[in-house]
């Protein structure tokens, strides 16, 4: 099972509806939040992505269970996440993270890691950070990576804060990313 | 690039209805503003007792189990769902006109305009499409 912050059932329902439905249900969700969408429209996963990409939402992937259909959306502003700056110092690049040998640590959300990630890169999406710093260690060096810098930047500030000192924050990150990867799905 | 999409509905069957509010409800949930104009025969999709009897072409009446089976929305439902998704609904004054019919013969929300209407808002809408 990936992990989703709301989940919207739209089995048996014919396009348009899927569209629909995910178009409602998004604007229940924060920014950065991850919605599954259940449907069995076949058509659902070329519409779904092509819906994403028009309203400026990061799909993430689909998995498909017998005729089922599991789709994972993320939901972005545009707007805030294009005006965010990158303010951490200590940075690497996408090639020096993966020559390190060193812990890459993968902030995205559970289902943007699960289709996709460095293979040995350990996940502890953003908004878990806080609770999860126990299971780094802070003499090791983490290459803090996400999507597009912008959450690693955070991630590292927040993690410098807490007496961190080894952090680097990868960039481009993985839009960047051409290399071999890791799924945990099918 | 343009954020509008405008659509003329001059046909009043049920296949017509679904190739009218399927885009316009997808459009709709892009995000994209989306106005349909309804003229002759299209004003049937938003009459008020019309859009629950909308025939197939003749000779395709059985698609109607097909349409049963992939679970699609009857055509009311769409028209609801466009309105509540921002849709806005023109009707052609000049077919009303000569069908003898009235704004409340139609769905509420709709507006009533002519040809310049749909012109002035489809000027730099794109795609415009025609059913």
């Amino acid at each position: 099972m990936i992990k989703a912050d709301v989940k919207l059932d739209a089995k048996g329902l014919a396009c348009p509806m899927p569209i629909v439905k995910a178009k409602k249900a998004m604007q229940g969700l924060e920014d950065g939040q991850v919605l599954e969408v259940v449907a069995t429209d076949k058509g659902s996963k070329a519409d779904l992505a092509a819906w994403a990409k028009t309203v400026g939402h990061q799909y993430i992937g689909t998995t498909e269970e017998g005729d089922v259909l599991y789709h994972y959306i993320r939901k972005c502003n545009p707007e805030t996440s294009a005006a965010a700056e990158k303010t951490f110092e200590q940075t690497a690049t996408n090639e020096e993270a993966i020559a390190a040998g060193a812990t890459i640590l993968d902030v995205r959300e559970a289902a943007e890691y699960a289709f996709g990630h460095i293979p040995g890169a350990k996940s502890i999406p953003m908004g878990e950070l806080a609770d999860r710093m126990g299971e780094l260690n802070h003499d090791e060096v983490i290459y803090v990576i996400c999507r597009t810098g912008t959450r690693s930047d955070m991630a590292a500030k927040q993690l410098a804060e807490a007496g961190f000192t080894k952090v680097y924050n990868v960039l481009p990150g993985m839009t960047g990313y051409e290399g071999e990867l890791q799924k945990e799905v099918e | 690039m343009t954020n509008k999409v405008a659509i003329i509905a001059a046909n009043g069957g049920l296949f017509d209805a679904y190739k009218v509010f399927n885009i316009a409800t997808a459009a709709a949930a892009s995000e994209k503003e989306v106005e349909i104009f309804f003229t002759f025969e299209g004003l049937n999709l938003i009459h008020k007792q019309g859009m629950h009897a909308l025939e197939m072409p003749a000779g395709k009446e059985h698609f109607a189990e097909g349409f049963k089976n992939a679970q699609v929305p009857a055509i009311p439902q769409l028209v609801e769902m466009a309105q509540e998704l921002g849709v806005k609904f023109v009707a052609c004054q000049m077919t009303m006109d000569v069908m003898g019919l009235t704004k409340e013969d139609f769905v509420d929300g709709i507006e009533v305009g002519g040809a310049v209407t749909f012109l002035e808002y489809a000027k730099d809408a794109a795609p415009t499409l025609t059913f």
